[in-house]
C-alpha cells in the first residue's frame, strides 16, 4: 500500500483566481508567499468584518487620518504587532517598521519575520498604508 | 472524515465540519490559519450554510402552532382554526356627575371621546367613552349616573369602499380594545354616519343581509375588519363610507385610578357645544379595574385548539374553560365541576368558579353577563351556576440557612427568596386544580443563591372565614385536604374575633375526640376560648362550639353572633396543618401560595461558614409544629 507523504508545506488558494496560462489550474500560494498574504490579510481586515469572529483584524484604518508622524507610526506598529501575534502562529521574531511619509500622506510599512519550523531565510515585505479619500 | 452533519445550527460547528472535510480531502493546508485566503472562503461558505440552516429551521418551526414563536405566525395559525386572540382590554371605572347648564335644551349629550383624567402612581391616565351618552335636563341639570368610562384615547378611522378585491380595512393603531370598536356604515341611501354593524365571532346564523363584520389580528398587534360577501353577511357597495371608532388603551397599567377630574364635552339637543355653569365634580362608584394586556402567545397556543375542539358547544369541563376565557377575557383561572360530583349531588347543574385577573370576586353584573353569554353555548337541560371564589391559602414557615461568608446583606438574600417564591407561585401554584409541591418549593428556596445551604420548611393551610357581623350565623369551611392531628389539640388556630354580648377577644381551638379505647376518631370538637389571662390561661368560653373532621378538612361552627374581627374586612383567618406537605386545590378551591403571609426566617449556618465547625452552638430549627393556641 502506498504511503502518502504528508507535506509540511503551507498551501493557500490565491484570490486572484487567474488560471495558470498552460495548465489552467487555479493559482496556488505556497510557503512564504502564503504566509505573507496571510499577514497582509490580517492587517487589512477591519475588526467585526469577519462573521462570528469580531476580534480578527487590525484597526490601522482608524489611524490613517491622524497626523503622519512617528506617534501615529508607533500606534500602527502596535496594532499590526498585536494582530499578527494573536492570529498568525506561523511567524516568529517579528520586526515591524512603520515609516511616516508626510509628503505622500502615507505610511510605509515593512514587516520582517521568520517562519516557524521551516528552513527559509528571514522574510521581508512592505506595503503602503495610504488614506485615499 | 465524511461530511454528514447536516443539522448544525452553530456557525463554529459548521466551520469545523468544513475544515474536517478539507483536512481529509484537499491539497490545501492553510485553512486552519485565520489570516489565510482559504479561511475567507470557508467563512463565506459556513455563513451561507448557517443562514440556510437557520432559515429552514425557522420555517419549519413557524409552520406549526406548537412550535411557532413569532406572534404574527401564532396568530395566523390560530386564525386557521377560527380563533381570534383577545385584545388589550381597557380598565373600566363607573362614575357619576352632574352638568348644570343655562342653555334651554331638553337633553344633553356627552360626546364619545375624552370624559375625564384619573391619576394613579403619579401617572395620569385618560378615560373616554366609546359612544355618545344622552340624558335629560331637569331644572337645568343633566345627571350622568353610573356611566362606564374606559381608560384610553378615543380615535376614529374612515374608509371609502372602492370595490377592489385587494382593499383592506386595517385599523392603524396597536393597543386597541376591540370591545370598544363601533363600526358605522353609510350606504348611498343612508344619512348621518349610517347604520351600525355588529361584531360576530363566527358565521353561524349569519344571513346574506346580516349587517355584520369580523375582526382579525394582523401584524404589529393591529386589527383588520372583514365584511360580508353577500352570502355570509351583507356585501358593501362601492363608495360606501365606513366609520370606525375605537379606544386605544394602556391595558393593565390603567388599573387603579379612583379620583377623576372632568374633561368631557357636552352638546345640547341641537348639537351646540354647552359650557357647564357648575364646577363638574365626579363621584366614583367603582375605581378603574379589569384592564388587561393582549393575549400572550402561550395563551393563544393553549386556548386556540381547545376552543376549536369545543366547537362552540359547552359540553366538557375543558369546553367551559376555553369558552369562558373567550367570553370573559378578565379570567385568570376557571374551575368547572359537574353537579354530580358534589356532596350532596346537584344533577343538571354545572358549578363554575372564576378567578378574575384583578381581585378575587366577580361583580354580580359580570356574573349575569357571563351566564347569558354561556347560554348560547350550553346544552339544553343543563344549568350553569357561578359560585364565588373559595381560596385555600398555603403558607410556609421556613428557616433558611445561609453561609454568612458568602452574603454581604442578609436582607437582600431574604428579598431574593421572597421574590423567587412569588414568581414560582404565579407560574406554578396559583390556579384551580393547582398543587403545592413541597419538594419543589424546598428546591426553589435552596436554588435562590449559592449562599443558601438548606431550609427547614413547615406548611400551613389557611382559609378566610368571612364573618356576617352582628348576625347569628352558622359557618362551614372546607379545606379539601386531610389535616394533621396533634392528639393534644392546637391543630386549629384562628385570628381573634368578638362575640356579641361578651367582652374580650376570642379564638377557636380544637380537641381531637377519642373512642372508648383511647384511640383517635379523626374527628374533633371546636371550642371558643378567651384571650390569655393574667395567669397565662385561655379560659374556655364555649366548650362545644362546632365540629371538625380532620379526614376531610371540614370545619362546622354552630350558630354564633360575631360582632367584629381583629383582621380587617370581617375576616377570621383559620389555619390547619396538612397531613401531607403537598396540598391540593380540591374541586372549586382555588389554591394560592400566600408568600406575603409566610414566615421566612434567615438563619446563619455556622457550620458551613466555618464559624463553629464542631457544631456546638448551631441554631437548630424544629421540623414540627408549635404549641401556640392562636394564629400568630
Amino acid at each position: 500500500m502506498a504511503i502518502n507523504r504528508v507535506s509540511r508545506a503551507f498551501r493557500d488558494i490565491s484570490l486572484s483566481f487567474e488560471p495558470h496560462p498552460v495548465t489552467k489550474d487555479l493559482p496556488i500560494l505556497k510557503n512564504e508567499n502564503a504566509i505573507r498574504r496571510s499577514v497582509r490579510n490580517l492587517v487589512e481586515t477591519i475588526p467585526t468584518e469577519r462573521f462570528f469572529n469580531s476580534d480578527l483584524g487590525s484597526d490601522v484604518r482608524s489611524s490613517l487620518f491622524d497626523f503622519i508622524d512617528f506617534g501615529t507610526s508607533s500606534v500602527i506598529e502596535t496594532q499590526i504587532r498585536t494582530t499578527i501575534e494573536n492570529f498568525e502562529p506561523r511567524v516568529d521574531n517579528l520586526f515591524i517598521n512603520v515609516d511616516p511619509r508626510p509628503d505622500d500622506n502615507a505610511f510605509n510599512v515593512t514587516i520582517f519575520f521568520d517562519i516557524v519550523g521551516q528552513d527559509f531565510p528571514t522574510q521581508e515585505f512592505s506595503f503602503l498604508l495610504e488614506a485615499i479619500r | 472524515m465524511p461530511f454528514t452533519k447536516f443539522t448544525n445550527l452553530d456557525f463554529d460547528q459548521i466551520k469545523a465540519s468544513l475544515k474536517d472535510y478539507l483536512r481529509a480531502n484537499s491539497n490545501f493546508t492553510d485553512f486552519d490559519f485565520e489570516g489565510s485566503n482559504f479561511s475567507v472562503l470557508i467563512d463565506t461558505l459556513a455563513y451561507n450554510t448557517y443562514i440556510t440552516a437557520f432559515n429552514s429551521n425557522m420555517i419549519v418551526n413557524e409552520s406549526f402552532l406548537d412550535s411557532a414563536t413569532l406572534r404574527e405566525n401564532v396568530v395566523s395559525l390560530a386564525r386557521n382554526i377560527g380563533y381570534v386572540p383577545r385584545s388589550r382590554s381597557a380598565a373600566k371605572a363607573v362614575v357619576s356627575f352632574d352638568v348644570a347648564t343655562s342653555v334651554d335644551t331638553a337633553s344633553l349629550t356627552l360626546q364619545a371621546g375624552l370624559v375625564c383624567t384619573g391619576t394613579t402612581n403619579e401617572s395620569n391616565y385618560i378615560f373616554s367613552i366609546p359612544e355618545n351618552i344622552t340624558t335629560t335636563v331637569v331644572d337645568g341639570v343633566a345627571s350622568f349616573t353610573d356611566i362606564e368610562i374606559y381608560q384610553g384615547t378615543y380615535l376614529q378611522n374612515t374608509f371609502i369602499v372602492d370595490g377592489s378585491l385587494d382593499q383592506k380595512f386595517i385599523l392603524d393603531n396597536s393597543f386597541i380594545d376591540t370591545s370598544t370598536i363601533v363600526v358605522q356604515v353609510k350606504g348611498p341611501s343612508d344619512t348621518g354616519l349610517g347604520r351600525e354593524y355588529s361584531l360576530v365571532n363566527n358565521i353561524i346564523d349569519t344571513k346574506s343581509t346580516s349587517e355584520i363584520y369580523l375582526i382579525q389580528e394582523i401584524q404589529d398587534e393591529k386589527y383588520e375588519l372583514l365584511f360580508g360577501d353577500g352570502y355570509f353577511g351583507k356585501k358593501l357597495e362601492d363608495s360606501t363610507v365606513i366609520t370606525v371608532s375605537y379606544i386605544i388603551t394602556d391595558g393593565k397599567e390603567g388599573n387603579g385610578p379612583a379620583n377623576f377630574s372632568y374633561q368631557g364635552r357636552v352638546l345640547s339637543a341641537n348639537n351646540a357645544i354647552v359650557v357647564p355653569t357648575n364646577n363638574v365634580t365626579i363621584t366614583t362608584t367603582s375605581a378603574a379595574a379589569n384592564g388587561g394586556d393582549i393575549e400572550s402567545i402561550n395563551s393563544i397556543k393553549y386556548f386556540a385548539p381547545r376552543l376549536y375542539s369545543s366547537q362552540y358547544r359547552a359540553v366538557t369541563a375543558r369546553d367551559y374553560e376555553a369558552i369562558i376565557q373567550d367570553i370573559y377575557p378578565n379570567t385568570e383561572s376557571v374551575s368547572v365541576v359537574g353537579g354530580e360530583e358534589v356532596d350532596p349531588p346537584q344533577f343538571g347543574n354545572v358549578l363554575i368558579t372564576i378567578k378574575p385577573k384583578n381581585g378575587d370576586y366577580i361583580s354580580d353584573f359580570d356574573k349575569e353577563q357571563i351566564l347569558t353569554k354561556l347560554k348560547q353555548y350550553s346544552l339544553s337541560g343543563i344549568n350553569q351556576k357561578l359560585l364565588d371564589l373559595k381560596v385555600l391559602y398555603v403558607e410556609i414557615d421556613t428557616a433558611v440557612y445561609y453561609n454568612s461568608s458568602q452574603v454581604t446583606n442578609v436582607n437582600d438574600l431574604k428579598t431574593a427568596v421572597i421574590s423567587t417564591l412569588n414568581t414560582y407561585a404565579q407560574s406554578n401554584i396559583n390556579k384551580f386544580g393547582g398543587r403545592f409541591k413541597y419538594s419543589q418549593v424546598c428546591k426553589v428556596i435552596d436554588n435562590v443563591d449559592n449562599a443558601i445551604t438548606s431550609n427547614i420548611t413547615k406548611v400551613i393551610m389557611r382559609r378566610n372565614l368571612k364573618a356576617l357581623v352582628n348576625q347569628v350565623a352558622q359557618y362551614e369551611l372546607c379545606f379539601g385536604n386531610k389535616c394533621h392531628i396533634n392528639p393534644d389539640g392546637f391543630n386549629l388556630k384562628t385570628t381573634g374575633f368578638s362575640i356579641s354580648g361578651k367582652t374580650g377577644t376570642f379564638y377557636l381551638t380544637d380537641t381531637p375526640t377519642k373512642d372508648a379505647n383511647g384511640k383517635l376518631t379523626k374527628k374533633g370538637v371546636v371550642s371558643i376560648v378567651k384571650d390569655i389571662d393574667a395567669q397565662g390561661n385561655y379560659p374556655v368560653e364555649i366548650k362545644s362550639a362546632g365540629t371538625i373532621d380532620y379526614e376531610t378538612g371540614e370545619l362546622m361552627l354552630n350558630p354564633i353572633n360575631i360582632s367584629s374581627t381583629v383582621k380587617a374586612n370581617n375576616v377570621i383567618e383559620v389555619q390547619l396543618y396538612p397531613e401531607s406537605n403537598d396540598v391540593i386545590g380540591l374541586k372549586d378551591l382555588y389554591l394560592s401560595f400566600a408568600v406575603g403571609n409566610s414566615k421566612i426566617n434567615m438563619v446563619k449556618d455556622t457550620i458551613t461558614s466555618g464559624e463553629k465547625i464542631s457544631g456546638v452552638g448551631y441554631k437548630v430549627t424544629s421540623s414540627y409544629l408549635n404549641g401556640e393556641l392562636k394564629r400568630v
